[in-house]
């Protein structure tokens, strides 16, 4: 397992997938330089799965309270499982979190992504009894 | 007419073309920083020495692109590098620019929330080579 010492990200592969490595990556900018993800990372404890459709590429996230490790592929246990193209995977880091730290779903970018869940091109398995999670991890995700 | 892959016609083309772009205009608003973009070598493929170009994009404008040595595209803010194939697949519309450095394809140095808050800047970016008339050097 390849750790880094000032990183709360470390990798279960040896040789990370480069879709493990972007996000990973992009997690870990996010979380260090916003404080408000950052509380969120420090209490989220869940295992997500990411898969991209079109890629044929999927990652799993298990957060650990301030530490997550991210698994190339699938694994098991997985609280919630997001399944989608690669566009999608782009958007949802690029929804803007509104009031009360909820998503926005009525800008353009929001609209996509309501859409595509609407016309389910973008499942979420695990939904319903983990909302609140899911709220949790796109706020960690986002860019915005 | 058809501009030379990767040549200072190319570059001047391409620039043309974002600045052509409304779409580019309204979606790269407010970025600052530079791109370099690294195209490889394939000898094999008629393109024998590596490329790097250099994109001064400010605030939905490109100031300037300019084709020179891999090194001064690598000294960019942001640096793309792939095998000239893969630009090619990219300039061609047969490889997704995102997909791309989802997997791999095309390798992405820089701060990655920046990049991608401009998404869609980058895809239009990427449209805009598509729609350049171009003269492989492994097509001649």
């Amino acid at each position: 397992m390849d750790v880094d010492s000032r990183a709360e990200v470390v990798y279960a592969d040896d040789e990370p997938s480069a879709f493990a490595s972007m996000l990973g990556g992009l997690i870990e900018a996010n979380v260090r330089s916003r404080p408000e993800k950052e509380r969120d990372f420090d209490s989220l404890k869940a295992r997500v799965g990411i898969w991209v459709t079109d890629i044929d590429e999927g990652v799993t996230l298990e957060f650990a309270r301030g530490k997550l490790i991210v698994h190339n592929g699938l694994k098991t246990r997985r609280t919630l499982t997001i399944r989608t193209d690669a566009d999608t995977v782009m958007s949802l880091s690029n929804l803007k979190i509104g009031l009360l730290g909820l998503p926005v779903y009525y800008d353009e970018v929001g609209r996509g992504v309501a859409l595509k869940l609407l016309t389910g091109k973008l499942k979420i398995d695990g939904l319903l009894p983990n909302v609140l999670t899911l709220n949790t991890v796109t706020r960690i995700f986002s860019v915005q | 007419m058809a501009v030379k892959a990767f040549s200072n016609e190319w570059a001047k083309a391409f620039k043309d073309e974002v600045n052509r772009s409304s779409v580019y205009k309204s979606a790269g608003k407010g970025w600052k920083w530079t791109v370099g973009l690294v195209v490889e070598a394939e000898p094999d493929k008629h393109f024998t020495e590596a490329k790097g170009i250099v994109m001064d994009l400010f605030d939905g404008e490109a100031r300037d692109i300019k084709v020179g040595p891999a090194s001064d595209a690598q000294k960019c803010d942001f640096v793309i590098t792939a095998p000239y194939t893969r630009w090619k697949e990219v300039a061609t519309s047969q490889l997704d620019a995102t997909k791309g450095m989802l997997q791999g394809k095309l390798k992405l140095k820089g701060d990655l929330p920046t990049i991608v808050r401009y998404t869609k800047a980058s895809q239009e970016m990427t449209l805009c080579t598509t729609r350049i008339p171009v003269e492989w050097p492994d097509e001649k």
